[in-house]
């Protein structure tokens, strides 16, 4: 059998580590530029939320390639050696999500995390209360914009397949189990693993709508 | 304690050079003074500004004659302890109408059992007792801007900024709240923004006609005047 029954454990967390990673990476950039984004006066401020709106169905296939071509021995980023290692994925996908990222944080951000602050503030909080105060109101709607990028890194391909290669024990997670074996015809495999991802889906999704039946309470 | 706000040219802008507020001066001190003018005249930013939470693009925001934006943390934090502003749409935290109404105690770091006794106090004072373990779902959108004026009474500022406190209201929930601004403006500042004065008009002791982000009227006379001729 291509990948045994005693591998798909360390597949399935191996999906989970790396695509958790990426998404607390991408949260680490795409959190502080929205609130600047938001914050900001410019005029082409909605114009450039449009433009990553559009980004958000980035094809996954085109991300990986032009990380291939920056992570290869023979690219500008060759001599870090990250080309066909956990960390290529976690990069890639942590840009991936980005757009959607950002997109879901600068809704957050307007419709919630501005009004919470502007009412602390108005109640004469410290900044610092002000602060906690934001995270612990928002903090709901967050996990939901962190789950639903969390959802599109997991069940993407290219990226993982392009920049990590596939390598058994190493960059092989499920999306890329599932294309191996397709390609190598086992089918059977091909839809249990398949079954696994959606499941995954599936409590993720169900996780977001409990969330925000709460939020709205 | 503050006694008295002044903007002083005041530009404010939410798109670069776009300005919604344009050489604003003004003076607001103790009694209730209206703010009124047609919808998107710069009513809510104009409370917003001198209720120091947007800070003007130009001109200067002074707090008892000194500059609230040139004060250091500390100060700010002092003087923000006294003027309060209570948004045209309610916003209800999460949890019941007492934790609600505890929030902004809460948030000044005071006890939790201190915030709840005085919360207990006022909520019997204004008939709301029986609110008190609701939730914000289960409440009308009176009984929400209720509670967001009470939460704000708790504070006893010195400056209390209410937008729009009576749209939307139905009678029985309008007629309590213009009771609780007669109440309080006795001894603070009360700022009130409508367009739908007329309630209170009587009770006003200055009021201010802004349009396009322009005061064109602050001979509080005059102004009303012209607010029972459109009557």
């Amino acid at each position: 059998m291509l990948i045994t029954m005693e591998e798909l454990p360390g597949i399935i967390m191996r999906s989970i580590m790396i695509s958790g990673t990426a998404t607390l990476l991408s949260t680490a950039w795409s959190l502080p530029l929205t609130i600047k984004l938001s914050l900001s006066k410019h005029p082409l401020k909605e114009s450039l939320m449009g433009i990553l709106n559009s980004l958000v169905g980035f094809p996954t296939v085109l991300v990986g390639l032009l990380l291939y071509l920056v992570f290869s021995s023979s690219g500008p980023l060759g001599m870090l050696r990250l080309i066909y290692t956990p960390q290529a994925i976690i990069i890639g996908e942590a840009l991936l999500i980005t757009p959607l990222m950002m997109s879901l944080l600068y809704e957050v951000v307007c419709r919630s995390v501005s009004v919470y602050w502007e009412l602390a503030i108005s109640l004469g909080a410290s900044k610092r209360r002000a602060t906690w105060f934001v995270m612990e109101q928002t903090l709901p709607e967050l996990m939901i914009v962190l789950l639903m990028s969390f959802s599109r890194a997991i069940g993407e391909l290219g990226v993982a397949l392009l920049v990590g290669g596939n390598i058994k024990g190493f960059t092989r997670v499920i999306t890329t189990s599932i294309a191996l074996a397709i390609e190598a015809g086992e089918f059977d495999l091909a839809v249990f693993l398949g079954m696994v991802l959606l499941t995954m889906m599936i409590l993720l999704a169900t996780t977001v709508r409990l969330l925000r039946a709460w939020l709205e309470k | 304690m503050v006694r008295e706000i002044v903007l002083k040219d005041i530009w404010f802008s939410y798109i670069k050079k776009k300005y919604v507020l344009r050489g604003v001066n003004i003076k607001l001190r103790r009694g209730l003074t209206l703010v009124v003018g047609p919808n998107a005249s710069g009513k809510t930013t104009l409370l917003k500004v001198a209720s120091c939470i947007y800070m003007p693009d130009q001109g200067r925001v002074l707090v008892d004659g000194v500059s609230y934006w040139d004060m250091p943390d500390e100060e700010k934090e002092r003087v923000r302890r006294n003027i309060v502003y209570v948004h045209e749409s309610p916003i209800l935290i999460r949890g019941s109408v007492l934790d609600n109404i505890m929030a902004g105690l809460l948030l000044r770091g005071i006890d939790r059992r201190v915030a709840e006794k005085k919360a207990l106090v006022l909520l019997e004072r204004w008939h709301m007792r029986h609110l008190m373990m609701k939730r914000r779902s289960e409440l009308s959108r009176g009984e929400q801007q209720l509670v967001c004026i009470i939460r704000a009474l708790l504070l006893s500022p010195d400056f209390m900024f209410l937008d729009e406190p009576l749209a939307h209201l139905d009678l029985r929930n309008r007629r309590l709240i213009v009771e609780l601004i007669r109440d309080i403006k006795r001894d603070r500042a009360v700022v009130v923004a409508s367009n739908n004065p007329h309630p209170l008009l009587d009770d006003a002791d200055h009021a201010i006609l802004i349009q396009n982000g322009v005061v064109v009227g602050r001979n509080t006379h005059e102004v009303k005047d012209l607010l029972v001729e459109a009557w």
